[in-house]
């Protein structure tokens, strides 16, 4: 986000005094001051200098989703996207969210709470109540850090429950910002570049739940269904209506492919994708626009049991047009999967095969063998797609402000 | 034809993709999931390195079973109190937080404290834990 202060001078030896439109946040600048100066042709004496602060870049991505829903493996998905991996802060506290890699630093929303566990008790609020996050200092530093401005973000430990002394958080080349709330505030929604909803059925989320749960010493089906139920109220209040908010939307369903299946492992997943969104074009199948069911399993390409289907087709969200792409079974092996990839468009890929190697990268991540590994790639990839579009606009810019 | 290069178990397989999609690669993968039980690593990772860490892991798995027992206590009144909400609300946090670090620890095999004791070696946290 380049932004100048025009001078107008009368002789060469004037000063130009610059201002940075917005108060500094706590932090530092970490921008330069660039100053361009043209003179005129015919020595007028009149000079134009441009001050502008340079290279604030910083791509700002919101990821939503109820907790453990998968955010941490799409969080790794999407890192690797762009090579390296996300490590916590290092010698810092033990206890951070926070995962940094090369280009991209995750930030996670728990760290704006303003009630911490004790307090959240004795107001009688969930994690999930706004009133429990402090949505002013979440819009300040999103701001600050967009703007190439570092920040001190607080840390909510979840071990303690406590609010831990904050950590310096630099502004990287793409902020993630996942959590419970990063599309509820109408202000930092405006600071999104793109933002994606993880939505998960409730039979999905009660399998997955389980699954991560069982093990657990206390833990119980009733337990584990009371947990769901019990929050199921706020959910529905405070965290649902955000995905209608989202450029991308992941939703996962119980599979159609077998009658009765509880057992939450075959999945179907739909793509939801906003059209019109500024530097996101959705992937399509076969033909854009048009409405397509693919079995890619017959004669070229043999599947086990319960195979593999597609379907694609322009719909409509929340009354915004959208294309939804949808994907029903299970990848059993790496033929199948390049088979699909060989047959998908717009998939922002550098080469052929990426998709397919991404996925291989992490073979032992959840999801990699059906639609929530490979929709959550392919936005990924996607991501990647913005990311570059919107840094190479932004170098274009500061030389059309020096023409003419 | 794009060469294509996978690091799984067993081993680095390389597989050759021509343009005309030909349904049996040269090599191919019996099972999609890298099954790790198959191979023996190289070299043995203990699931919690430093102390810190097993406290930890003790101190969450203490928390569920608390909060658990709290919240069943409190809905029994009215399930749909504030304080049920509440309640329940915690263990959902404590379950998840035992589960993203059960996670750092089997899948990405790294201890988090790993950062933190090579700057600070001599603290309690840091000590390592033997099985």
């Amino acid at each position: 986000m380049a932004v100048s202060t025009v001078c107008t001078t009368q002789s060469l030896n004037s000063t130009c005094s610059i201002s940075t439109p917005e108060k500094t946040h706590l932090g530092f600048h970490q921008n330069q001051v660039v100053f361009y100066r043209r003179t005129s042709k015919r020595g007028g004496g009149s000079c134009v200098i441009t001050c502008s602060v340079g290279d604030s870049q910083t791509v700002v991505i919101g990821l939503a989703a109820d907790s453990g829903c998968g955010k941490s493996t799409f969080m790794r998905r999407l890192t690797s996207v762009f090579g390296g991996a996300a490590e916590p802060p290092k010698g810092g506290n033990p206890d951070s969210n926070t995962l940094i890699s090369d280009m991209t630093t995750v930030i996670c929303l728990d760290d704006y709470h303003s009630l911490d566990r004790t307090g959240r008790k004795e107001k009688g609020v969930t994690a999930l109540d706004p009133r429990a996050n402090d949505f002013d200092l979440m819009y300040e530093q999103v701001k600050a850090l967009k703007s190439g401005i570092a920040v001190d973000k607080p840390i909510y430990n979840h071990v303690t429950g406590l609010l831990d002394p904050p950590e310096l958080i630099k502004p990287p080349k793409i902020l993630v910002i996942e959590g419970l709330h990063p599309m509820f505030d109408e202000r930092v929604r405006d600071l999104l570049d793109f933002s994606i909803y993880l939505d998960i059925s409730n039979e999905v989320k009660f399998a997955w739940k389980i699954q991560r749960d069982m093990a657990e010493r206390g833990h119980s089906l009733e337990s584990i269904k009371a947990s769901i139920e019990s929050r199921k109220p706020d959910f529905d209040a405070y965290i649902d209506p955000q995905k209608q908010y989202a450029d991308a939307v992941i939703e996962v369903l119980p599979t159609e492919l077998i009658p009765d299946d509880n057992e939450g492992k075959v999945l179907r997943v739909r793509l939801i994708m906003k059209e019109g969104v500024r530097h996101f074009s959705p992937v399509y199948l076969f033909d854009e626009g048009s409405t397509i069911s693919w079995i890619p399993c017959g004669r070229k390409l043999t599947c086990s049991y319960p195979g593999i289907k597609f379907h694609y087709g322009p719909d409509t969200y929340f009354g915004k047009e959208v294309s939804i792409l949808e994907m029903d079974g299970q990848f059993d092996r790496l033929d199948e999967l390049i088979y699909v990839e060989s047959h998908l468009s717009k998939l922002s890929t550098k080469f052929y095969g990426e998709v397919t190697q991404q996925m291989l990268k992490h073979a032992d991540f959840p999801g990699s063998n059906n639609g929530t590994g490979l929709f959550q790639t392919i936005v990924g990839l996607k991501i990647r797609d913005l990311y570059e579009q919107i840094t190479s606009s932004k170098t274009a810019a500061p030389l059309e402000a020096t023409k003419a | 034809m794009a060469a294509l290069r996978f690091n799984s178990l067993p081993g680095i397989l390389e597989m050759n993709l021509t343009s005309s999609f030909s349904p049996n690669p040269k090599l191919s993968f019996a099972s999609f999931h890298c099954d790790n039980k198959k191979r023996v690593s190289r070299m043995v990772v203990k699931a919690a390195k430093y102390k810190g860490t097993q406290m930890r892991e003790k101190k969450l798995t203490e928390l569920i079973e608390e909060k658990v027992l709290e919240a069943k206590q409190v809905c029994e009144g009215d399930e749909t109190s504030d304080e049920c909400k509440v309640a329940w609300d915690e263990v959902e946090e404590v379950s998840q937080a035992k589960a993203d670090l059960r996670r750092r620890l089997q899948i990405e095999k790294k201890d988090p404290l790993e950062s933190f004791c090579q700057e600070n070696p001599d603290t309690e946290e840091c000590r390592i834990y033997e099985d």
